[in-house]
């Protein structure tokens, strides 16, 4: 789903790097109040994992192939989709200097429809139908939703840059993006349902469970007094 | 360093490495659906390229048009990611543990 150098005219990549970098500034602010030892290996793990998996492009109908993204992955597992995008930033840099996937002038863009889409429709599609659904099913459509909009996004871009028609862009990208999605979607329950299986501390939403747990068992003692 | 931390830090590399071997015998050479989607609406469109990467499309182009190339130019890139990664995590909660100690 990377956006090639080039494709965008150079007068409106501005517009795409000042969304980035308004995001970058709230994600490093996340950062700063939420990162510890514990989960700054995780972070780093996690960027290792997206980075190889998005240069895998596995095979889907029609001639065509697609690959993860994993912002959504990186916002279920912390809980904020500020992760996410720090994460997704800093592989789409590492690509785009060295591996000429996406680009440098692409950088604001791709880090718009694969790393702040994708953490919060990943995040926020989690969140809103984990009571409802439940935690596989919700895992598994946020995680398809956020390449599916991302790419539907990245169509829009493409026409507002004069490369695809609306309607055509819209619909060949949506095609091939929904079934890519269904490929994000078993690798991301695939992988949470993994950390939770060995690491099960290592998962925000445990830690909020954890936390507030040990808030209560103060108030038990006391009323046991 | 925690030693379940050091682990989970090895075994990640290791996931991610064993993943990175696999790839050049793995991955699809068709292209991407953005890729596809141009060539069917606009196949005339030539991308201007204004930046040549060292590794392009993810091979060492030094070493040969064969699976090694791709995984030497995969571990360097996991490598990279991995540390810029774990050192801008680090940078940030340094400084925020300067801010509040003040």
């Amino acid at each position: 789903m990377h956006i090639p150098d080039g494709f965008i005219p150079l007068w409106q990549t501005p517009i795409y790097f000042a969304i980035a970098l308004v995001a970058l500034f709230f994600a490093f602010r996340w950062a700063k109040n939420n990162l510890d030892e514990r989960n700054i290996p995780l972070l780093a793990v996690l960027a290792a994992f997206i980075f190889v998996m998005m240069s895998i492009n596995i095979p889907i109908p029609w001639g065509t192939s697609g690959h993860m993204v994993g912002a959504a992955m990186v916002a279920i597992i912390f809980m904020s989709p500020w992760a996410g995008v720090i994460v997704i930033a800093l592989v789409l840099l590492i690509q785009g200097l060295f591996f000429g996937d996406g680009g440098i002038t692409v950088l604001g863009v791709n880090i718009l429809n694969m790393g702040i889409v994708g953490s919060f429709v990943g995040y926020y599609g989690f969140k809103g139908l984990r009571k409802p659904l439940g935690k596989v099913p919700a895992i598994a459509i946020a995680s398809w939703a956020a390449i599916f909009l991302g790419a539907c996004l990245a169509a829009v871009e493409l026409w507002l840059a004069g490369i695809f028609p609306l309607g055509l862009g819209l619909t060949f990208m949506g095609l091939y993006h929904a079934v890519i999605g269904v490929l994000e979607a078993i690798i991301t329950v695939v992988v949470i349902l993994g950390i939770e299986k060995v690491r099960p501390d290592l998962l925000a939403w445990n830690k909020k469970t954890d936390q507030r747990n040990l808030q209560s068992e103060p108030s038990m003692d006391v009323k046991a007094k | 360093m925690t030693p379940q931390n050091k682990n989970l830090l090895i075994a990640g590399v290791v996931i991610a490495l064993i993943i990175g071997i696999m790839s050049p015998y793995i991955a699809s050479t068709n292209p991407d659906g953005l890729e596809k989607s141009q060539q069917q609406i606009n196949p005339n469109f030539k991308e201007p390229g204004y930046y040549k990467a060292p590794f392009s499309d993810y091979t060492v182009s030094e070493l040969g048009n064969n699976p090694f190339a791709g995984i030497v130019a995969l571990i360097i890139g996991i490598l990279v990611v991995l540390i810029l990664v774990y050192l801008v995590a680090w940078i940030i909660k340094r400084r925020n543990l300067r801010e509040t100690s003040k």
